[in-house]
């Protein structure tokens, strides 16, 4: 223990996380489930399906390497593939290196193994909420995340070594991704008579629409930077950043 | 071999996620990055939830998901607005999703 902050003790800050992950959990169930069976029938052994979400612990990156997996593509052209829809964790490492560059080596491995679209998203919104970033908090509900993804996983596995396949269940017909909508607009949508963050989701989300279906790798880095910088351009430094962002003082 | 594929992907998404918690990164963002960077989660999330809700094939047809998509987003949309509490959006607005889904 650091040093205790006022704003909650560890089992209420832990419970709090617990409930913030909770919708993003349910919501991305049918996908670690996927991931776990297909691995397995794509030819991954048991103990690789699952070093897969235990070590990669990247959804999309997972999905689209067990497709080339099966395929028989080029392990060079599996990590480029990697990296291009990974990349979007270096603005969420760079967002968040204000926070974390004063931590000590074990809590910086330990947050950026847990950074995750899920955790980068309750972290923000907590941020905002408790007016500071909580360390404890990052952790806690990343680790929830990880748990939830590596449970469906095995899950997942467990259902093609079984033979089974993973759409008996009927999971992706459930619509359960639609908990990822609801989250995100209520993480975002409260700003929104502020124009520039307005902007930032119009540009952004028209952004992804549009080419979501020619580059389904990178479509969501490409539409972020576009409604960043739209954002920023209209921004007024004095009218809206007076919260945190003191330009005379920051270097 | 199969493993080298393994560790060699957790290393890629892993260094992406450290690399600016490294101390050996001397980059610090000034105040006009962080500026830019306050913007980020808007973008990002309404980047990853925009294309469940619409649609677009390769001839630039847009369309929406469905009727329950559509309302039940609306919905979450417009109580957010309203700054209701972030659970009651997400609890109200799925369940819409998923009455309208089922019966």
């Amino acid at each position: 223990m650091i040093k205790p902050t006022q704003s909650s003790s560890s089992p209420k800050l832990a419970w709090i996380a617990f409930i913030d992950m909770l919708p993003l959990c349910l919501a991305v169930l049918p996908w670690g489930v996927l991931t776990g069976a297909l691995a397995t029938q794509a030819g991954f052994s048991v103990a690789q399906s699952q070093a897969l979400s235990l070590l990669v612990f990247a959804g999309a990156a997972q999905l689209s390497a067990i497709t080339f997996f099966a395929a028989g593509t080029a392990y060079g052209a599996i990590f480029a593939s990697t990296f291009v829809i990974s990349a979007r964790h270096l603005l969420y490492s760079l967002t968040f290196r204000q926070h974390i560059a004063q931590e000590p080596w074990l809590t910086r491995v330990a947050v950026a193994f847990l950074l995750t679209d899920e955790m980068f998203a309750v972290s923000e919104a907590h941020t905002k909420r408790a007016g500071t970033f909580s360390v404890r908090f990052a952790l806690l509900s990343g680790l929830f995340f990880y748990i939830a993804w590596n449970l469906a996983t095995a899950f997942g596995i467990a259902m093609a070594t079984l033979g089974q396949s993973a759409d008996s269940l009927g999971l992706d017909s459930l619509g359960l991704e639609f908990a990822i909508v609801a989250t995100f607009i209520a993480m975002t949508f409260g700003e929104l008579r502020r124009f520039p963050v307005l902007l930032a989701v119009v540009v952004s989300g028209s952004v992804a629409i549009f080419t979501k279906p020619f580059f389904s790798d990178s479509y969501i880095i490409f539409a972020a930077i576009s409604g960043m910088i739209a954002a920023y351009c209209c921004d007024k430094p004095d009218v809206s950043a007076g919260i945190e962002v003191n330009p005379e003082q920051v270097q | 071999m199969t493993w080298a594929l393994i560790f060699g992907m957790a290393t890629i998404t892993y260094v992406n996620r450290y690399l600016f918690f490294a101390r050996s990164i001397s980059y610090r963002p000034g105040a006009r990055v962080q500026r830019l960077l306050s913007y980020s989660s808007y973008a990002v999330l309404t980047a990853i939830w925009a294309p469940i809700v619409f649609e677009v094939n390769s001839s630039y047809d847009v369309s929406l998901a469905g009727l329950d998509y559509a309302l039940a987003t609306s919905l979450a949309a417009i109580l957010s607005y309203l700054r209701i509490n972030s659970l009651i959006v997400v609890l109200a607005s799925t369940a819409v999703f998923f009455i309208i889904r089922f019966f």
